[in-house]
């Protein structure tokens, strides 16, 4: 197994490189449906026009009457009226007319904001809820990973919980005691499988939760952002477990807000918006529409926002900070937050702004190479972040400086003229300042921008905007690497028959038979 | 529906596993164990036999009443259990029902059946008092009727009648929990009935001596009035009089009935579980 995962993670295999059919973007060679197979692939999820209303009940005001009316169903609409009055009830759809067909094989990622209809959509393959209007089918085995330990019982232990969730999965007991021994180890339970689950730390129960649920041997797993609680280690070792079955040829459809989980595991993407498909196709192309289109969706609402801060801000003349939340220590935080440092006590929500009004940044735009404005980068090409300003008055060395984050608020770098040994004289009226990297090291993605200018000390914050602008990252085309967030400047070599590691540890490492000096510890020797 | 049928059985190793997590996690810390459960149906057949043979000692007083009383006792305790545990069967396991698709209707089948094997695991102290008594009374002023209770050929009838409790208690069970799933006051309902079903139900009474307009009235509407007649007269009756062959298969008929019914009722409204739990 760890060869297979190595295959993945070290990115091998261009994808540009490979024209984008579903089936031969990851060129595994043991697949059960290779792409050269004559057969088709089998189809074992099918949505027909499928559509998932819920009913919002605020109150449940429902009665015996009501409930056995409409179960046999007796209803009749010109009766209703006066049968009953009944309370008003808010529907929605949280899947609605979508269509699509998954073969044995594929791994399929759901993505799309919250309550656009991916859990559903999952719910609906496991046939947890039943579709309102049209169809689902679904062939195989189907195991879902919807919430790891689901069904234990605290008061049994370890080995009989195995065996019981495995039962609600499906499984039968001679095949789950032929399983046993793998799932212990993976979950590396150790000599604890006979003691009560209760007393177990809630990292075994998540490891034991996983250990089942992919040892019975599914033909469709499904995953909804089970990965996304644990420690690290667990998540890359369940993530690498997945690849694995998927390169066995099982059929995984995986939900998540991960887009680089998505993008690495899946060969195709669904994209889903209030419940209906946006898009579904190779999982690079739908992934970067994606981004793009959240990307200017953000922007845009981060503009009307700032429309709406901008008219207030007018009116106001002494330093107020504009977010209430930087009110106690707004002088302090911003200029951590411009070196890196983000406050400890408090997130600092996206868009929040501090100002005194002496120097108002007017905006932000992005540059690529020819000087064009855009909002996608490419990875390894020029990049300008240009930031407008307008000093109200005379101002004498001022500093510029701007934060890089990624979407999930991961501090990237905080560069400002004054680093960088720009030193600006002073500013009055309007005017811009560029920040240019000549190669974008950022892989694909989307990252926010925070913008600051303060005085000469750093200290007086004139204005600062924290991530309230935002670009995204494309990949370029060949260039390969996709995994974590950098591309480095770097290069490969490969040394054949030569064993140069060895000699130079020899010579380097510390050896414990050097003569010690201190006589008071005399070597055995002398 | 025969296609729902053919999948149950797939489950059928899950049916055994959520039998023995009931029964498991019940006896687990107690370690007395399965005892205790036996305390209860004891104690109450010591209350009524002192109440009724000491207190009230009427002509009607039934000789032996312990056994009269404890032989539709202890079906009535598997009845009253299964019966608030299926209630809750689905609604208490909804962490299950959102998270996993399994045959929903395993969970009130399988508190039924644990509730059973613990009513079989209580048949051996009615077997005990039965013969206890048969020992020790000889001389006694119940010497006439003692040929009444012992343990004869007529239990053959016996497993019959548990099947056909099961079938009532299945039956019942998967109206209730489906109804528990949409409106929550079932259970409180069910609570009260339950009293009320006890005393409506002949088991601290003689079913023979109800009066003649209501008896039938109470065999067609309570299905447990019969099973529990027909459990007292394996138990309690067998030497004086043989059970009625067409009143068991009466009783297994309308039983069946019921557990259709309440089985396409639970299947019909199953589907929707997952989202209303």
């Amino acid at each position: 197994m760890a060869k297979l995962i190595e295959a993945s993670d070290s990115g091998i295999g261009n994808r540009e490189a490979i024209p984008p059919t579903p089936d031969s973007q990851f060129p595994i060679p043991d697949r059960r449906s290779p792409t050269p197979d004559p057969k088709p692939p089998t189809k074992v999820i099918k949505f027909s026009h499928t559509s998932k209303r819920f009913t919002l009940h605020h109150e449940r005001p429902r009665s015996f009457q009501e409930m056995v009316v409409n179960v046999f169903g007796l209803r009749n609409p010109s009766k209703r009226g006066v049968a009953m009055p009944r309370p008003a009830k808010e529907e929605f759809w949280a899947v609605r007319d979508v269509n699509f067909s998954i073969y044995a094989g594929e791994a399929v990622g759901i993505i799309g904001e919250n309550g656009s209809g991916k859990s559903t959509t999952l719910k609906l393959i496991s046939r947890i809820i039943e579709p309102t209007s049209g169809g689902v089918s679904v062939r195989g085995k189907v195991s879902a990973l919807l919430e790891l330990g689901t069904g234990f019982h605290p008061d049994l232990t370890g080995r009989e919980n195995i065996f019981l969730n495995g039962s609600l999965l499906g499984i039968s007991r001679k095949e789950m005691a032929q399983r046993y021994e793998d799932i212990v180890e993976f979950a590396e339970m150790g000599e604890f499988i006979d003691t009560p689950i209760k007393h177990y730390s809630s990292g075994m129960v998540m490891r034991l939760g996983f250990a089942v649920a992919i040892n019975v041997d599914p033909d469709i797993l499904l995953t909804d952002e089970v990965l996304a609680v644990g420690d690290e280690a667990f998540q890359r070792k369940c993530l690498e477990y997945i690849a694995g079955l998927r390169r066995r040829g099982v059929t995984i459809i995986f939900v998540s807000h991960a887009l680089d989980a998505v993008r690495g595991l899946c060969n195709r993407v669904i994209w889903l918006d209030h419940g209906r498909v946006v898009a579904d196709g190779p999982s690079g192309e739908v992934i970067d529409r994606y981004l793009t289109y959240e990307n200017e969706r953000h922007a845009h609402r981060l503009r009307t926002a700032q429309r709406g801060g901008g008219s207030q801000e007018g009116s106001v003349a002494r330093p107020t900070p504009v977010d209430t939340s930087g009110k106690n220590s707004g002088d302090d935080e911003p200029v951590g937050a411009l070196r890196g440092q983000a406050p400890a006590h408090e997130v600092i929500a996206p868009g929040t702004r501090w100002t005194t009004g002496d120097v108002t940044l007017t905006g932000v735009t992005f540059l690529d190479g020819r000087g064009e404005e855009t909002t996608l980068a490419h990875t390894g090409a020029p990049f300008t972040i240009r930031i407008h300003y307008a000093a109200h008055q005379k101002l004498e060395g001022p500093v510029f400086g701007l934060a890089l984050f990624t979407e999930n608020g991961t501090h990237l770098n905080g560069p400002n003229t004054r680093f960088a040994g720009l030193e600006i004289p002073s500013i009055e009226g309007k005017g811009y300042v560029d920040y240019t990297v000549d190669e974008l090291p950022l892989l694909a993605g989307r990252y926010d921008v925070t913008v600051a200018v303060t005085g000469p000390d750093m200290a007086d914050m004139y204005d600062h905007q924290h991530r309230a602008y935002s670009f995204v990252v494309q990949p370029t085309p060949g260039l390969a690497e996709r995994w974590g967030l950098l591309h480095m400047p770097a290069h490969w070599s490969f040394h054949p028959n030569r064993e140069s590691g060895v000699k130079n540890r020899e010579e380097s490492d510390y050896s414990p038979q050097l003569p010690i000096p201190d006589s008071r510890f005399p070597t055995p020797d002398s | 529906m025969l296609a729902r049928a053919r999948q149950s059985v797939n489950y059928k190793d899950l049916l055994y596993n959520l039998v023995v997590r009931d029964l498991k996690v019940r006896y687990k810390h107690s370690a007395l164990g399965f005892f205790w459960s036996l305390l209860n149906p004891l104690l109450l057949m010591a209350v009524f036999t002192f109440v009724f043979t000491a207190l009230l000692p009427g002509d009607k007083a039934k000789p032996a009443f312990h056994i009269f009383f404890l032989c539709a006792l202890l079906p009535w305790n598997w009845c009253a259990t299964s019966t608030m545990g299926t209630l809750q069967s689905i609604v208490g396991n909804g962490h299950l029902i959102k998270k996993v698709y399994f045959p929903r209707e395993m969970l009130p089948v399988s508190v039924v059946l644990s509730n059973m094997i613990n009513y079989l695991l209580s048949l051996p102290a009615l077997f005990f008092f039965m013969l206890l008594f048969r020992t020790d009374s000889l001389g006694s002023p119940f010497l006439a009727s003692c040929n009444n209770v012992c343990v004869n050929q007529h239990l053959i009838w016996l497993p019959i009648l548990i099947v056909t409790q099961a079938i009532f208690l299945m039956g019942l069970g998967f109206l209730l929990a489906a109804l528990n799933v949409f409106f929550r006051d079932t259970s409180v309902l069910v609570e009260v009935g339950l009293s009320a079903w006890f005393f409506l139900t002949p088991i601290i009474y003689d079913a023979k001596a109800v009066a003649g307009q209501y008896a039938n009235l109470m065999y067609y509407l309570n299905p447990m009035a019969s099973i529990i007649a027909n459990y007292r007269d394996i138990f309690y009756y067998n030497s004086s009089l043989s059970p009625d062959p067409w009143f068991i298969l009466r009783t297994l008929i309308e039983c069946t009935i019921l557990f259709i019914a309440g089985y396409l009722f639970f299947m019909r409204v199953s589907g929707s579980f997952g989202e209303e739990v």
